[in-house]
């Protein structure tokens, strides 16, 4: 097996503009590649809705995107408030942003539900005051 | 594939202008040249706008040759009927059409233009809302750009024939006629569609020629027909007119959808693209229908015309369509909407890139190896390599189509390394010299 290949990208806080911008390079990347246009859309949305998060609640971070052989790994990391509750955050609908944010369009309560339901393997290390640590596995080769 | 856009060698200088203009990255300026890469080349012309020396045009037919074939039936945009100091209405431009010997066929635009809204209407109320929004087919632009660079789009492109289209298919069929029919077209996306159709083997229009160049022959040829009738006020114009202008074509679908649907127009290039970034992200939820342009304020805005855009759409703006119809013509779209003369034949698929390896271990080989060339690059996207960015030069590098030294700055610093090093040399020499001197 090859060394993984790893992307790398620092994502400011409150900069909105940003994160669609880093989706679409990352999922540019993956489609040089020649991996299926599912897989890369999913990975997307991942990297997109990752970032969000880091832009409306981590105070800036660091995104990075991993592909091997076998799988694509999208990895986020803040250290921001960390989620408190967690189980409350994967639910549909559920959103601790704060109004001015809201009234941006953005914090629907869908981030984290978006995310499970677009990786093959979702883990989240937080906790309050320790900052979220994200990792979204995506197969190449499984069929869902 | 044809493109729509010819290359004036003598003119061409080589100075990079148009290559940084385009949004496939489909050009390369090779030995002080220009060249346009047609399997990716969206035919959108923003090249053509940008060069200052004149030296990309429109890829039309040879005018003496099209003239030359009589009776000459032209099937013109809608924004052509905004060409010219009178109102926009049909009619008018009909005459001076046929004073000048050219048979426009407008006749048949109403009923082609009803049923591609009729048939986009009935495509989005007929889908569930996870298949939506569906996006236009009209500008031939905008569905080559979705067939190269948003592949997961295609599934949303409503699969309905443009009514230029139709409307010599309903020509044909209702006269009998074989004449050649000559396509008028405002950019070089719809002279591509003469020539490489998308959606069917083969385009119902023989020639394509420029909005312009048939205004020209207008504007010098015929007097102006609105002195000879009285215009009433308001200006009535056929629906299809409004097709002309970004927002026209929403209009008529949501006029003829059998419930509220929610519709979204944007054009330009730029705005385009994000907007469909977006739209792969998922961000577009509850929106029924796009339509999309890549000409700004839409067709009236083609590299083609004659008329001011702005101009145009004052125009168009000022005329007052109806969407009524009475029982008699209900019918007759009814059944030509049966008849299916609306749809494409052949499904639109996606222009494969070529990924960068045969597999991903390859792929991924050469990925690191274009960052690695691309990290020695100045990042300035100067162009001055003839393409139109580092990356670009980078990925070109690794697909074996090009050297860092095609970097004027990389030479710079490798002129600077080898003349330090010959300065060395000299001190040496001449140190040698002295020493010898002196013994």
């Amino acid at each position: 097996m090859s060394e993984p290949l790893v992307l790398e990208l620092q994502v400011k806080p409150l900069d909105f503009l940003a994160a669609g911008e880093t989706a679409t390079q990352f999922k540019e990347t993956l489609k040089s590649l020649g991996l299926a246009p599912e897989i890369c859309r999913r990975a997307a949305v991942v990297v997109y809705e990752a970032e969000m998060n880091i832009v409306i609640h981590g105070g800036g971070g660091v995104m990075r995107l991993q592909v091997e052989e076998d799988k694509v790994t999208i990895m986020a990391e803040d250290e921001g408030p960390g989620i408190e509750n967690l189980e409350l955050a994967m639910q549909e609908g559920y959103s601790s942003a704060p109004d001015y944010i809201r009234e941006m369009g953005f914090g629907a309560g869908m981030g984290l539900p978006n995310i499970k339901r677009n990786s093959d393997e979702l883990y989240i290390d937080t906790a309050p005051g320790k900052g979220t640590k994200l990792r979204a596995v995506i197969y190449l080769n499984k069929g869902r | 594939m044809a493109h729509g856009v010819k290359i004036m060698e003598p003119s061409c200088r080589g100075c990079v202008n148009c290559i940084k203009s385009c949004p496939t990255e489909a050009m390369r300026v090779i030995e002080g040249k220009v060249r346009i890469l047609s399997e990716i080349c969206i035919a959108c012309g923003e090249c053509i706008r940008r060069c200052p020396h004149r030296a990309l045009l429109l890829e039309e037919d040879e005018w003496d040759y099209v003239l030359s074939k009589r009776p000459m039936v032209v099937v013109t945009d809608p924004s052509f009927c905004a060409q010219f100091s009178w109102p926009p209405v049909p009619e008018l431009t009909a005459q001076a059409l046929f004073e000048l010997g050219f048979e426009p066929i407008f006749d048949e635009y109403e009923a082609a233009y009803d049923v591609t809204a009729l048939a986009e209407a009935r495509a989005i109320c007929s889908l569930p809302d996870t298949a939506k929004p569906l996006i236009s087919t009209y500008c031939p632009a905008v569905v080559r750009l979705i067939q190269i660079k948003f592949h997961e789009l295609i599934p949303h492109l409503v699969p309905v024939e443009s009514p230029l289209e139709t409307s010599i298919d309903l020509w044909r069929a209702r006269t009998r006629r074989r004449d050649p029919v000559t396509l008028v077209s405002s950019c070089p996306a719809r002279i591509a569609m003469v020539r490489s159709p998308v959606g069917r083997d083969i385009s119902s229009a023989e020639f394509a020629i420029s909005t312009s160049k048939l205004a020209r022959e207008v504007l010098i040829g015929s007097g102006d027909p609105s002195k000879k009738v009285t215009i009433n006020l308001p200006l009535q114009a056929p629906r299809w007119v409004v097709w002309a202008k970004t927002g026209g074509e929403s209009m008529h679908v949501r006029n003829f959808s059998s419930r509220p649907i929610k519709t979204l127009e944007v054009d330009g290039l730029r705005n385009v693209i994000n907007l469909f970034q977006e739209m792969e992200l998922g961000k577009l939820k509850g929106i029924d229908y796009v339509e999309a342009r890549a000409c700004d304020l839409g067709c009236i805005g083609g590299i083609g015309n004659a008329e001011s855009r702005f101009l145009s759409r004052i125009k168009i703006d000022n005329i007052k369509v109806s969407f009524d119809m009475n029982e008699g013509y209900q019918n007759k779209l009814e059944s030509i909407y049966e008849a299916k003369i609306w749809s494409l034949r052949e499904c639109i698929v996606p222009i494969e890139q070529m990924p960068l390896g045969e597999d991903l271990a390859r792929a991924m080989e050469r990925l690191k190896q274009l960052h690695a060339v691309y990290a020695e690059l100045p990042h300035l996207d100067c162009g001055t390599c003839g393409r139109p960015s580092c990356r670009v030069m980078a990925e070109d590098i690794i697909r074996g189509e090009g050297s860092p030294d095609d970097c004027i700055f990389r030479l710079k610093e490798r002129i600077a390394d080898l003349s330090k090093e010959i300065y060395e040399l000299s001190k040496r020499l001449v140190h040698t010299m002295t020493s010898e001197g002196k013994s």
